[in-house]
């Protein structure tokens, strides 16, 4: 039994004292196996699914299908697994960020059900943010048994979710560099290598169960100037459909949430519709691969009216599925609309210039997908190398990164946050290592409290107050009341010197008569962020902590930017 | 440094009588109460090395109009002066984050939706989980309001016992009320007891402060308890043993909780005892 406990705890060993990157290889490597066996597990599950309800597609009370896996998926999520749903990789950020890389281990396959049902009945949303939650979830809880710190735990987080990547698109590379720009928010070696690990780990495990294929294998492209030049149109496309997806995402939510009815009726309402669409739209159903390989390899014919309005719909569709309560992630809905916003791109470029000898369409499809993801997740590594892993095509890099990268930007100028971060900044908890915030929050109040002031009572006379002032060190008097103790005001030694001096006054005033019985007080739960802004705005230095009407201590400026940069140290000494 | 009590209250009849528990313990020690009002049926802990969800009972939800009043008022009474918290963070919209910075934790045996699945007897999964991971102790009182006039400290000799040992003669300095210790020391002689206490530098204070050692190395631990008195809050630790060990001899503190009506105040293996 003591040999168990003791292999529970390997961050102990002298082995990896001086240095926990090969512990966090070793271990990064089993996270990863396991994120890609949860991530082939997936595409099985989800692919049994389709192939099942195939037949059944073309009747008239299909559109059913969607409504009952939005219903169940949720009904999963709520009553089942109870997890109080919100987008997976959101929550794994939020998680890195705030809490410390910790998730509950139901997470690890919660995820993986209710998005089988919703991607499998026909909804529109991908399964990679699933598997991202559920390979982060693996990591963490790995983390956990063994009691590693949290800088530990945040790294496996990272590689449960570079591995989860790496499995489902085949793409090691993506995976790892998803992990860093979205997830952790930085890039140090001590993160790197173990991400790298484990990211090469869940493509190994994907290539031994599925064989190393390309998702989406295009043949190369001849790339003239005028489809280099053309990629700045593309961009401006990619971006005003990622922005439209962005917002369209948030409308529906809240549309849906005002909507007087049980949630997994207003999700089998939302799978309705999306069912009902697909009748006339059917490539606005499931996560749509089948719709990308037939763009990348020129089989699409439909014109450039078709296009559009299958771009169109399947923003719509992607809103309502997940909006309206099914579960899984935006990754594939934005290949296929960007795929859609290129080809319609590439239509409308050879109606207006039918002489010029345009690249093929599956050029200006993967162009698309590469500048809608890169705009939606304002992420353009992630997108650009992404493109390239599941295409093979890297010959088209230069395009990519002209188109990535603009994208970013235009999108950007609409919409400053990407979709994962943005409510995560609205309720400020999103702390990138390093930040002010982040450093800020990791201080609690506890820690910079200063407790040798001396209490004093407010029937005192000033000269038995001044004797007390001749004792103490500090400026701050905190006045109690004597029978229950609490805080009544406080006496700010530099505003009450003309009455010291004045010998006259000591046995006529008290001290109540000279506190400031309205004091600007901080709480023992405040944030120190919020603390240290009003002591800017207000220009103070110190100010007094309560709890309970009683008064605790003083927090000092001085104080909180020593701790301040103890905790700065601490934080980023792993950044080499 | 003020102490502090979390207690998560629940706008019945029986959650009442918890409460009233919460706040004798409070107004006994001097510990100051927060009091969280659920406003959704499940909250998560994160603890160092765990997130703890809790799902509610579908009652912590009951009457959310009145459950601040009725909160506030029992306070009052009891001249006990409260917080209340409101979560700032949430893991997903419906899913909030309450912090686990405080001194004690009030949970009544079962705090979750499955409590009509598990028997009266014995201690729920989730707060089994808070008190093997928490910082602090889990105060669990029975389930109508009964004072309590001493105070027992359950000592096997432990690590955590010694920490229970420190926080039970805080709580007699705090309470002044007559501390007790029991053992059931099977065949282990009273010299490694005694052993334990003068390594931890406790021996002295123990002989001042104990009024009487229970010491048993005969007769069924269960059998033995009869001897606790029945106004006595009992402070015991909990899961210092291997999970395996628990699950094949049964944890202690479930055997307690099972057989006496005490109200209990639980130190999990993580405990930390607070400074001051």
């Amino acid at each position: 039994m003591k040999w168990f406990k003791f292999w529970r705890y390997p961050g102990k060993f002298d082995f990896y004292r001086s240095d926990d990157r090969l512990l966090l290889i070793q271990i990064g490597i089993v996270v990863g196996v396991l994120s890609g066996f949860a991530s082939v597990g997936l595409t099985w599950s989800l692919s049994a699914m389709l192939d099942s309800f195939a037949p059944f597609r073309q009747l008239w009370w299909a559109f059913l299908i969607p409504a009952l896996g939005l219903m169940l998926s949720s009904l999963f999520l709520e009553k089942i697994m109870n997890e109080g749903a919100g987008h997976g990789v959101t929550e794994v950020i939020y998680s890195v960020s705030k809490v410390g890389g910790l998730m509950r281990l139901r997470s690890c396959f919660s995820r993986l059900i209710s998005s089988c049902l919703t991607i499998g009945s026909g909804g529109s949303a991908g399964p990679e943010a699933p598997v991202v939650m559920s390979g982060a979830a693996i990591g963490s809880n790995i983390a956990r048994f063994f009691n590693l710190n949290e800088r530990q735990r945040i790294t496996l987080v990272g590689c449960g979710c570079a591995g989860a990547i790496s499995a489902i698109f085949n793409a090691p590379l993506t995976g790892m560099i998803f992990s860093m720009e979205i997830i952790l928010g930085e890039w140090s070696m001590v993160h790197i290598i173990p991400i790298a690990a484990a990211s090469v780990a869940g493509a190994e495990t994907c290539r031994f169960l599925e064989g190393n294929r390309i998702a989406f294998e295009s043949s190369a492209f001849h790339i003239t100037s005028y489809d280099m030049a053309a990629c700045f149109g593309l961009a401006l496309i990619a971006a005003l459909a990622s922005v439209m997806l962005t917002r369209m995402l948030r409308k529906m939510h809240h549309i849906s949430v005002k909507i007087p009815v049980p949630f997994w009726l207003r999700a089998a309402i939302g799978g309705a519709i999306v069912g009902l669409i697909g009748f006339a739209v059917p490539d606005a159903l499931g996560e749509g691969y089948h719709t990308i390989h037939a763009m990348i390899h020129g089989m699409y014919t439909a014109g450039l009216g078709v296009a559009a309005v299958a771009c169109l719909t399947k923003i719509i569709t992607t809103s309502l599925t997940l909006g309206w309560g099914g579960s899984g992630g935006v990754f594939a809905p934005c290949l296929v609309i960007g795929s859609f916003a290129g080809i319609a791109f590439q239509r409308l470029l050879l109606f207006a210039f039918p002489t010029v000898m345009w690249s093929g369409e599956g050029l200006f499809a993967l162009l698309g997908m590469a500048g809608m993801m890169s705009g939606l997740l304002q992420a353009p590594l992630t997108g650009l190398f992404l493109i390239v892993e599941i295409t093979g095509s890297y010959d088209v890099m230069v395009s990519l990164i002209i188109v990535s990268a603009l994208s970013t930007a235009i999108t950007h100028y609409f919409e400053p946050t990407s979709f994962y971060l943005k409510d995560l900044i609205d309720n400020g908890s999103l702390l990138r290592p390093g930040t002010d915030q982040r450093v800020l929050s990791d201080i609690s109040i506890r820690e910079v409290i200063e407790t040798d002031c001396i209490a004093v009572l407010p029937d005192m006379l000033l000269k038995d107050f001044v004797e007390i002032v001749k004792k103490s060190a500090r400026n701050f008097f905190p006045v109690e009341d004597q029978q229950t103790g609490r805080f009544l005001g406080i006496i700010n030694l530099n505003k009450i010197r003309p009455y010291i001096f004045n010998t006259f006054l000591y046995d006529t005033v008290v001290v109540e008569e000279i506190m400031d019985s309205d004091p600007e007080v901080v709480f023992y739960d405040d944030e120190l962020s919020d603390v240290l802004q009003e002591m800017d705005s207000k220009n103070y230095f110190s100010m007094p902590v309560i709890s309970h009407a009683r008064f605790i201590g003083m927090v000092s400026k001085a104080t909180l930017l020593d701790k301040y940069r103890d905790e700065l140290k601490a934080q980023t000494f792993h950044i080499v | 440094m003020i102490k502090t009590l979390l207690h998560v209250f629940r706008n019945t009849p029986k959650g009442r009588e918890v409460l009233l528990q919460s706040l004798y313990f409070c107004k006994l020690t001097g510990v100051s109460i927060v009091i969280y009002i659920p406003e959704h049926p499940k909250f998560l802990m994160y603890f160092d090395n765990d997130a703890v969800q809790v799902d509610l009972d579908k009652t912590y939800l009951a009457d959310p109009a009145t459950a601040k009043q009725h909160a506030e008022d029992l306070a009052e009474k009891a001249g006990v002066f409260p917080k209340f918290i409101k979560p700032k963070n949430f893991t997903a919209s419906t899913l909030p984050d309450i912090p686990v910075h405080f001194d004690f934790m009030c949970c009544p045996r079962i705090i979750a939706s499955l409590s009509a699945k598990i028997s009266p007897g014995h201690i729920g999964p989730k707060v089994r989980r808070i008190i093997n991971t928490a910082t602090f102790p889990v105060l669990m009182p029975v389930p109508q309001f009964k004072e309590w006039k001493s105070l027992v400290v359950f000592f096997g000799g432990s690590g955590i016992d010694v920490k229970e040992l420190k926080l039970a003669l805080s709580l007699k300095r705090a309470t002044g009320f007559p501390l007790y210790i029991f053992t059931q020391a099977e065949k282990t002689p009273k010299d490694y007891f005694e052993d334990v206490l003068a390594k931890s530098g406790l021996d002295g204070e123990i002989k001042k402060n104990v009024k009487k050692w229970y010491f048993f190395s005969k007769g069924k631990f269960k059998h033995n308890l009869y001897n606790i008195p029945h106004d006595a809050l009992c402070i015991l630790g909990a899961y210092d043993k291997e999970f395996v060990k628990d699950l094949i001899w049964g944890s202690t503190v479930e055997l307690v909780q099972k057989t006496l009506p005490n109200t209990l105040l639980i130190a999990g293996p993580h405990y930390i005892i607070p400074p001051g």
